[in-house]
């Protein structure tokens, strides 16, 4: 808001200036000579340069990470990953749900066809007996069950393979932001360094402005010998080289700093990662387990029909002997029971792995929220940073632009031209006054 | 009554910049027409302070309703509600900060009378000379009363200004400018997805060093000629005019030549 402040006061001032301003022919007498720079190609040219160019290079690759059209697009991403891994987990509920209904109708029939056979060997004396029955209705039930298992192993597999693939995801989204997380650290201290050594860099070469300044005026101004000249300009080169060389120590000692730290990061990441992938695995494994053991809870201990048509056929034939009534009444009871636990718990259990996605995927995409926030946060710091250093750049070089205006009886000198006319350019005595700053 | 104070500190110091070089030129320094304002200085006053906390106020409690009202609609709806949001906040900006702007224009425009300058620019792009009036519109910015308007226009300007944003808006540039704009989001979008995929800082400083070669290319390929024709255009209708310098209309707060419409004409 400060921002939007300071930038409406500059428009809404500026726009004051332009009703009065439909004037006659200027006077140039009422003006000294005006010269100007081009200040971009200035601060090119300054000796830290490189640094500021590094703050740019560090935003903008922030910024096209962090805030680029395409990153953005991961929630949406994520989104339809979880999109289609609930479509397939529906598809398997109802695949399950179909297939146990259709074992249902099947051993309703077979129920049927088999009280029907008890019924007929209860009445005639070659029939088959109860335990014949019960053997039939088993080794058919046995069968279904065996269908039903092999559909049962063919989902766990295709449930092992989704928990496989949100591994591979979540173990690759915690070394993305592991990885940023010491990648943004690195820069900062490195950055931290950098403005240090530009700020030392500074203070060393305005400590020694006044000697440069006179030397250098010496050099320009007055008439001197070649033992003179060469006097002054090995003074100017010693100045150069004790500047040059203090910068080198502070810059050999940082480069050490930021090997230390990227070996610390490097060591951190490994640490890291393994207390994020352990978890992963045992919880993928333990509920691999958990549905394995369900599944053959549901399947396995079920060696026989589910339902079936008992209940109408004993209540219209009550004449039946006691101990074929009792079975057929516990069979009817054991299986209806267990089709419906099945059914209820298959669904149970797929909706609540949906729901548990749903809540890791929406835990992966509040981690690159926090991501982008953090980046954002680097950013606004290093536009500071960046700030700062220009306006330290912008001052010295309006020091050095001072120092010629003065001599070449210029009156006023103004940056950031749209297009010079009569003007005086003194980009190029600058340009030189600057390169010869740090040399 | 206006009151103005004349830089006498800044006249001691030019002095003392004269004895030191024993360059007399630069006793030039403070006798031009060229006046200039620090805005940073002007909007730190109690007012300014006071309209800006105002507006940010304001600005949290609409953003925090728009924020509830964006939530679970379409993207349109989402895209009208920020434009209703941006609306809003400008309104506010001109309700709360118009009166204040209109006394500081007022302010700047009498000092500058009373110092006979021709134009007053932005400190910002002041490198050296030219004469500092903050001093003297803060003052009369927080003395009794409102400050009066002059009564003379400002006198001829040998300083020129050109509003860029009409300069933008001409049918070349605007479409130079989309096509550079489609370009740079397509460059945007393939540099951070390599971005993405670098394993080393040198990879990622190739990649960034091909990315700032490709917006460069362009550029000069579809903007450069645009600016140096209308850069031309100025300086030919500056030279016509006698003028000695054109700058961009948003660092003039006062006076100088306006010779927008002149480049435009030559431009079509």
């Amino acid at each position: 808001m400060r921002v939007l402040l300071a930038a409406a006061t500059c428009v809404v001032l500026a726009s004051c200036a332009h009703a009065a301003a439909t004037a006659p022919a200027p006077s140039p007498a009422a003006n000294g000579l005006v010269g100007y720079v081009r200040m971009d190609d200035l601060v090119k040219k300054h000796p830290l340069y490189d640094q500021l160019a590094q703050y740019d290079t560090n935003i903008e690759a922030l910024d096209l990470t962090a805030f680029a059209p395409h990153a953005l697009a991961a929630g949406p991403e994520l989104a339809r990953e979880e999109a289609a891994l609930n479509a397939q987990l529906d598809a398997a509920a109802k695949r399950t749900n179909d297939l146990l209904n259709a074992k249902g109708r099947d051993f309703q029939a077979r129920e049927d066809a088999a009280i029907a056979a008890a019924l007929r060997s209860a009445a005639l004396p070659d029939g088959p007996s109860v335990a014949q029955v019960r053997a039939q209705l088993e080794a058919t039930a046995s069968g279904q069950t065996a269908d039903v298992n092999a559909q049962a192993q063919r989902d766990l597999d295709a449930y092992r393979k989704q928990l496989e693939a949100q591994d591979v995801a979540q173990i690759d989204a915690a070394q993305r932001v592991l990885a940023a997380r010491a990648d943004r650290t690195y820069r900062a201290r490195a950055e931290e360094l950098t403005a240090k050594e530009a700020a030392y860099s500074l203070t060393l070469a305005n400590a020694d402005a006044a000697q440069r300044l006179t030397l250098r005026t010496r050099l320009t101004s007055l008439a001197l010998d070649d033992d003179q000249r060469d006097e002054a300009n090995k003074a100017l080169a010693a100045l150069d080289q004790k500047e040059a060389d203090q910068l080198a120590a502070m810059r050999n000692t940082d480069q050490q700093t930021l090997a230390a730290l990227k070996q610390q990061l490097r060591d951190q990441i490994a640490v890291d990662m393994r207390a994020e992938v352990g978890p992963i695995r045992q919880r993928s494994v333990q509920r691999f387990g958990e549905r394995e053991r369900e599944l053959h809870d549901q399947f396995a201990a079920h060696g026989a029909p589910v339902t079936g048509g008992g209940p109408p056929l004993l209540a219209s034939n009550p004449n039946l002997p006691p101990d074929l009534r009792k079975r057929i009444l516990a069979l009817h009871a054991d299986y209806l029971a267990a089709f419906h636990a099945d059914a209820k718990s298959t669904i149970d259990d797929f909706t609540k792995t949906r729901a548990d996605l749903a809540h890791r995927y929406a835990v992966l995409t509040g981690t690159d929220q926090s991501a982008t926030q953090s980046a954002q946060a680097e950013i606004v710091s290093l536009q500071k940073k960046r700030a700062d250093l220009y306006a330290e750049m912008v001052a010295q070089i309006g020091r050095e632009v001072k120092t010629i205006a003065q001599q070449r009886g210029i009156s006023v000198v103004v940056s950031d031209v749209a297009a010079p006319a009569g003007g005086v350019d003194l980009t190029d005595d600058a340009m030189k006054d600057i390169e010869t700053l740090h040399e | 009554m206006i009151t103005t104070r004349f830089p006498l500190r800044f006249i001691a110091l030019g002095a003392v910049a004269v004895s030191l070089l024993a360059v007399p030129a630069a006793l030039a320094d403070d006798l031009t027409d060229i006046g200039y304002v620090d805005q940073s200085q002007l909007s730190s006053l109690p007012a300014f302070v006071a309209a800006d906390r105002q507006l940010q106020t304001y600005g949290t409690n609409l953003q925090r309703d728009y924020i509830g009202r964006a939530r679970g609609a379409s993207q349109a709806q989402q895209q009208q509600l920020a434009q209703q949001f941006q609306a809003q906040i400008a309104d506010k900006q001109r309700e709360v900060l118009g009166p204040l702007f209109h006394k500081a224009q007022v302010a700047i425009a009498s000092v500058a009378s009373s110092k006979n300058l021709s134009i007053v620019i932005d400190k910002r792009i002041i490198i050296y000379g030219g004469q500092d009036i903050t001093g003297s519109v803060r003052d009369l910015l927080t003395g009794i009363g409102d400050p009066v308007p002059p009564v003379n226009t400002p006198p001829p300007s040998t300083i020129g200004y050109v509003d860029q944003a009409q300069i933008d808006a001409l049918p070349a540039v605007r479409s130079a400018a989309d096509d550079f704009g489609k370009f740079k989001a397509d460059e945007d979008r393939q540099t951070a997805a390599k971005l993405r995929g670098a394993k080393t800082d040198s990879d990622r400083n190739a990649i960034l060093k091909d990315y700032q070669t490709q917006l460069q290319t362009k550029q000069t390929a579809t903007i450069k000629p645009l600016l140096d024709k209308t850069k031309n255009a100025m300086a030919d209708v500056a030279h016509k005019r006698n003028l000695v310098l054109v700058v961009d209309r948003s660092n003039v707060i006062y006076g100088g030549t306006d010779i927008t419409a002149d480049v435009t004409a030559e431009l079509k």
